[in-house]
């Protein structure tokens, strides 16, 4: 087991750059995961852990040691394919077995481990079937249980729950993270589903477009999102835009909708800055009672209502014609109907106030 | 919904193709199994007997087994290291070495053997040259063996193509993910290949050394022309003259058929029906990777290499037939064009062509008519027994030219059909059986290719099944059809068993075996049959490449089990 690092890695195909600069220091046992959408270079990076690529730049460390330029063979990591890869030709034994029969481990302890190991993902019946007659679930499994059997340095998933159906994804999902747990293994996860990601992550790096956006626990990325990149691609969110006011302590911002408070993350913001005010929409309340102008409430619209049962979500048409989303969990009784005027109130450490990237994303 | 649409035009040509294949494909391998079961109306087993304990035939099996063993060895070589090359590397100019490989496809080797035998002859141009430098001071014998090894050369160097197409695909067709498993295992180099790559190339492979095996070992021109006539395929074509006292032929031909079956149900055997291709694939990088400088060179290196000794059976063939002499020297002392005029004065060599063409014509309507029809059955119609129809359609593909040739030889002598007195239609009929295959698959590809959805947008806005049929569907898979009738009609030109053993007048001759008879026939026999090796040779490239245009890449998949 080691931790792992990158230093700089940059990589590029043709003339399209994958990866930018990619500084990443994942802890011996860490459960770690790379998020993005698809393009974002997050597999890209897998697979210059893996050694299928060679950055252009950067240093590739395993611990201490540089594996840069080591090739896959030799770097003694275990990956998880996206779509399994178990070779079609050989039993599910023979899959499980056969990194043991490459390192030249002595018959007797093959047999011991790759028991272990079918065992422990819990398809030692299946053994002596062809991959072929197995379900996705059970590939899966097989496909865990082939990297984990040579008790690889680091294991490295490809997002191995994309071709499950949504239940199973829910039970694999514990039961991967169990065996992360239990066996206190270094593990890379990529995955495009922040679902995911927040659930089994120790650190979840949210990726765009070749480079890292934010790194932090689930925790951290949900509430204190870095960018709107980050707020808008894990969960959903509000947005509302004005300038800074008054910046000691909470950040004041006045919009169109009256002022709001809220916490920032970024540093030298300065009165008079464009910003966005983010607010996740099940931070919002319902106001009741008499209208009193107030910091953090805004007002509005009810445009839609939308009931599903354990959450109920209202779109709102601010006065500004912002359309934003509210979220009532437990919603015994409906507090809106379509073309009722409303007032919404939030919490200001529940705001993140964001530098408005607009201008700056078109310059890019 | 019903479990078959069965309207009454399909069952009519179902009938229809029943009737053909049961007397044009079934009727002549069983009246050749029959004799070989009977004399005078008992049944023995004297031929089979005979067929294993003669030296004569044990002799013949064994040189076939041999032609065909090694023949299969020598092009696995030679196209595995070639397959690596061109599937897993990118480089400038690979398209164009990738139809490169095909050309030698286009010189029937027998032909490719005439040119040859000038050239490699005790006294050729080969001996010659390394005499002249001083190289070698006895001249070589090159085809030693009595002709084996260069009946070797030639058929690999002709059949190296097929195998070449089908391991490239089987090994394109690997799931790269496969193989990153593997290294990620810790598997590389030769070990990665032996247990993860080849083992899953195994069924294509499998299928091209099948058609290469069966391919050399039944081939009958080039063993005549290197008089290397002791294999089953000289065997047969030498009893045909005195069938009826010689019956052993029907037992050599059911033995070739049986070899054939036993291939095919040995490599179901061993692979299943396992399909690795139809694993879904999940995110790939593409397998193929850029070439090195020094890489590409190398490839271009082997490549040309390897095109040029295999185009040395053509150069020779060219030579032969623009030399005024060719005697005692390196290369011809006088050139001359006086054989490509004969090839229009000969009355034989003008005749064979015109019959060619002719019996090419029909045949490749034929081909069209029914592989067409045949394929709108398997794509877009439910029928019963579509299996069944699939396989017997693509029968031929596997079945020995000679042993068709030689059923309908003798399943029909003395009926209104006798090859002996007029071979056309049975001609014909064994051109067009032979290539079904092709127009079958080129036009089955087109129909699938086409999403049926654009049919069914007609029928919703109202257009009757034929109409839909006419402005729709043809319209679309026009390439295919004219594609795989390219093909049918130049391998009909060239086609050489069916000719050799089927035209038994000089009038009915067609050019292959105007060829073969005119080179024992007249003195200038070799210059003349190669300038017709020229045209037959010229007409194949240009309709290859005519066909390739049409197809695009998708050409490699008509030669493919």
């Amino acid at each position: 087991m080691v931790g792992v690092t990158l230093e700089n890695i940059g990589k590029r195909f043709d003339n399209v750059v994958a990866l930018e600069r990619i500084n990443l220091t994942i802890k011996e046992g860490e459960f770690f995961f790379l998020l993005g959408p698809s393009g974002c270079g997050k597999t890209t990076l897998l697979r210059i852990l893996a050694g299928f690529y060679t950055p252009e730049s950067g240093r590739v460390l395993f611990g201490d040691r540089d594996v840069t330029h080591v090739p896959p063979h030799e770097r003694n990591t275990g990956m998880v394919f996206q779509n399994y890869a178990l070779w079609p030709h050989m039993t599910v034994w023979k899959n499980v077995e056969y990194g043991l029969v490459i390192r030249k481990i002595s018959q007797q302890e093959r047999d011991q481990r790759v028991r272990q190991a079918l065992e422990m993902v819990q398809m030692a019946e299946y053994a002596s079937r062809s991959p072929n007659q197995l379900s996705g679930g059970q590939q899966q499994r097989v496909a865990l249980a082939r990297a984990l059997v040579i008790e690889p340095q680091v294991v490295l998933m490809d997002e191995p729950l994309s071709n499950l159906d949504a239940r199973l994804r829910l039970e694999m999902r514990e039961h991967i993270q169990d065996l992360q747990k239990k066996l206190g293994i270094t593990m890379i996860y990529v995955t495009h589903d922040q679902k995911e990601a927040l659930a089994m992550g120790d650190r979840v790096a949210v990726m765009q477009m070749g480079k890292v956006a934010q790194i932090g626990t689930p925790r951290d990325v949900y509430t204190r999102p870095a960018t709107r990149f980050v707020a808008d691609f894990i969960g959903e969110i509000n947005l509302i835009s004005g300038k800074v006011g008054e910046t000691d302590g909470e950040i004041c911002v006045s919009t169109a909708l009256g002022n709001i408070r809220g916490l920032t993350g970024y540093e030298g913001i300065q009165k008079g800055d464009r910003v966005l005010c983010t607010v996740r929409p099940e931070a919002l309340i319902f106001l009741e009672g008499a209208p009193a102008p107030d910091d953090n409430v805004i007002s509005g619209q009810v445009r839609h209502v939308i009931y599903l049962g354990e959450v109920e979500q209202y779109s709102v048409e601010l006065i500004d014609g912002t359309l934003i989303k509210v979220i009532v969990y437990d919603p015994s009784e409906q507090r809106a109907r379509a073309g009722d005027s409303v007032r919404l109130r939030f919490r200001s450490d529940r705001v993140v106030v964001l530098r408005d990237e607009e201008d700056r994303n078109e310059a890019v | 919904m019903k479990r078959f649409d069965l309207s009454w035009p399909t069952v009519v040509f179902l009938l229809g193709l029943v009737v053909f294949f049961a007397f044009f494909l079934f009727y002549p391998l069983w009246h050749a199994f029959v004799q070989s079961l009977f004399v005078d109306d008992k049944l023995t087993l004297t031929f089979y007997k005979l067929m294993f304990t003669s030296p004569v035939y044990q002799e013949a099996i064994l040189n076939s087994f041999r032609l065909g063993m090694v023949t299969t060895l020598a092009t696995t070589l030679l196209s595995l290291p070639l397959a690596f090359m061109l599937v897993r590397y990118e480089f400038p100019g690979k398209s164009l070495l990738n139809g490169l490989i095909l050309v030698p496809m286009v010189l029937p080797p027998f032909v490719g053997a005439i040119g040859m035998k000038q050239m490699f002859a005790r006294f050729g141009s080969i001996n010659l040259l390394l005499l002249d430098i001083g190289l070698i001071d006895q001249p070589i014998d090159w085809f030693g063996g009595g002709g084996f090894l260069g009946v070797v050369i030639l058929e690999v160097l002709h059949l190296y193509p097929i195998m070449y197409l089908n391991v490239a695909a089987s090994l394109a067709n690997i799931d790269p993910s496969l193989e990153e498993a593997a290294r990620n295992m810790g598997s590389s180099g030769f070990k990665l290949f032996r247990t993860v790559t080849f083992p899953l190339m195994l069924p294509g492979y499998f299928a091209g050394a099948i058609i290469v095996f069966i391919w050399a070992f039944t081939d009958l021109g080039t063993p005549l022309i290197f008089n290397y006539r002791q294999v089953v395929a000289v065997e047969i074509f030498n009893a045909i003259s005195d069938i009826n006292e010689n019956p052993m032929a029907y037992a050599l031909v059911v033995f070739v058929i049986v070899l054939t079956i036993f291939f095919f149900y040995l490599s179901k055997a061993l692979l299943g029906n396992r399909r690795y291709e139809m694993i879904a694939r999940g995110h790939v990088a593409s397998a193929s990777r850029k070439a090195s400088s020094g890489t590409t060179v190398l490839i271009y290196l082997c490549m040309l290499s390897l095109t040029g000794v295999a185009m040395l059976p053509h150069v020779s063939v060219f030579l032969t037939s623009i030399s005024e002499r060719w005697f005692m020297s390196v290369v011809p002392e006088a050139v001359t064009g006086k054989y490509y005029g004969m090839v229009f004065e000969h009355s034989m060599a003008f005749s064979s062509i015109k019959m060619s063409l002719m019996l090419s014509v029909f045949s490749t309507v034929l081909d069209v008519v029914l592989g067409v029809a045949i394929a709108y059955l398997l794509t877009r119609t439910r029928i019963p027994y579509k299996g069944v129809l699939d396989a017997v359609a693509m029968l031929p593909l596997a079945l020995p030219g000679l042993v068709l040739a030689f059923g309908y030889l003798s399943g029909y002598s003395g009926t209104f059909l006798d090859a002996r007195h007029y071979p056309v239609p049975l001609l014909v009929i064994s051109y067009a059986v032979r290539r079904l295959p092709y127009m079958v698959r080129a036009a089955y590809a087109g129909f699938q290719q086409t999403s049926i959805t654009l049919e069914e947008a007609a029928q919703n806005l109202g257009a009757s099944r034929l109409r839909i049929l006419l402005q729709i569907t043809f319209p679309l898979i026009i390439a295919n059809l004219v594609a795989g009738g390219i093909l049918c009609f130049s391998f009909a030109m060239l086609e050489v068993s069916d000719s050799l053993i089927l035209a038994l007048k000089d009038e009915y001759y067609p050019i292959t075996k105007a060829i073969y008879a005119l080179l024992g026939r007249i003195a200038d026999g070799p210059y003349l049959a190669s300038a017709m090796g020229m045209f037959g040779m010229v007409l194949l490239i240009v309709s290859l490449f005519l066909a390739g245009r049409f197809l695009g890449r998708r050409m490699g998949e008509l030669f493919r089990a």
